[in-house]
């Protein structure tokens, strides 16, 4: 299912992001569901990749945005609200 | 503020599921989406948790009207962190919109677990949204003669039907918002709008949809500071 893999949201990303999702996506099925990987697979075309990405949040305007969502729910806590922000919410039931 | 939830079942194993949760854009119910970047993935716990931040690229077909309202682009973003978890066979997904943020931010969380009944072949999906709204979308609704934010509030809580009356309000409110300029365009196209938000609920009913068409929706729709 899902041959066909997304863009990414620069252009120029799209070659680095399609070489690295079909790397990713024989490690995740072959090795990692069958608990057999221990390591962040595909290094050498996530490295392309990622800088790629990086380089075009910032060309974008994204990067500020994405900063302070990363400081409301950090990677780290599985991207959940922390505390602080969920007592905002509160405060406007 | 707990506005949304909902449920549904994969005739899949969670495993497949899972998989195919990387592969699930493009595709051609969600043509809105139009790319998906992932910003960083670790591997934890001895290879058994995979965690994943990604960018969600959005496109919405947004009635022209309120394009000529907003101007710019249409383009959003929403940021997701996932957490495969083999150890209890679980994914769960946290996403929140990027773009818009200063009028409301729509926080989601999804689950896929084994199904209770049938955890080998079967896939159960949860969905819970949570909208909140910030200063600005408050102050501009307190701005508009008879809208108040809480009115607001309370009608989108009860979702379709909720959606429905703030499109009644939107329609007869729209002659006192002092945007005379564009009231005659607006009333040749707020039947557009019913028709959209119409689809667009038939569409979640139908599919489990992703939430952030709803924060498009209302963001684009009351954003025209």
């Amino acid at each position: 299912m899902g041959s066909a893999m997304s863009a990414s949201f620069a252009p120029e990303c799209t070659p680095l992001k399609k070489r690295y999702d079909s790397c990713f996506n024989e490690w995740y099925s072959e090795q990692f569901l069958k608990g057999r990987s221990v390591e962040n697979p595909c290094s050498k075309e996530w490295y392309a990749y990622s800088a790629c990405v990086d380089a075009n949040l910032v060309k974008e305007g994204i990067k500020p945005a994405l900063d302070d969502a990363r400081r409301e729910a950090p990677f780290e806590k599985g991207g959940e609200l922390q505390e602080r922000e969920q007592g905002k919410e509160q405060e406007k039931k | 503020m707990k506005l949304f939830t909902s449920s549904c079942m994969f005739d899949y194993p969670w495993e497949q599921v899972s998989a195919a949760n990387w592969n699930k854009y493009p595709n051609e119910v969600s043509t809105h989406v139009k790319a998906v970047d992932v910003l960083r993935r670790e591997l934890r716990h001895g290879g058994q948790v995979l965690m994943t931040e990604r960018l969600i690229t959005v496109q919405q077909s947004v009635p022209r009207w309120i394009m000529a309202l907003v101007g710019g682009s249409n383009l959003s973003y929403v940021r997701e962190v996932s957490t495969v978890d083999l150890r209890d066979r679980s994914l769960k997904m946290r996403s929140c919109n990027l773009t818009y943020v200063n009028i409301m931010k729509v926080y989601e969380t999804v689950n896929y677990t084994p199904h209770p009944e049938a955890p080998q072949g079967k896939t159960l999906f949860e969905q819970e949204a949570k909208i909140t709204a910030y200063g600005a979308f408050t102050r501009l609704c307190n701005s508009m003669e008879d809208f108040s934010f809480k009115r607001f509030c309370d009608n989108a809580q009860k979702g379709k039907r909720g959606f429905d009356s703030v499109l009644e309000v939107f329609d007869q409110e729209m002659d006192t918002l002092g945007l005379s300029q564009l009231v005659s365009r607006v009333n040749e196209t707020v039947e557009d709008v019913r028709s959209s938000a119409e689809n667009w609920f038939q569409e979640i009913e139908r599919k489990c949809t992703i939430l952030s068409d709803y924060h498009d929706f209302f963001s684009e729709a009351f954003r025209r500071e």
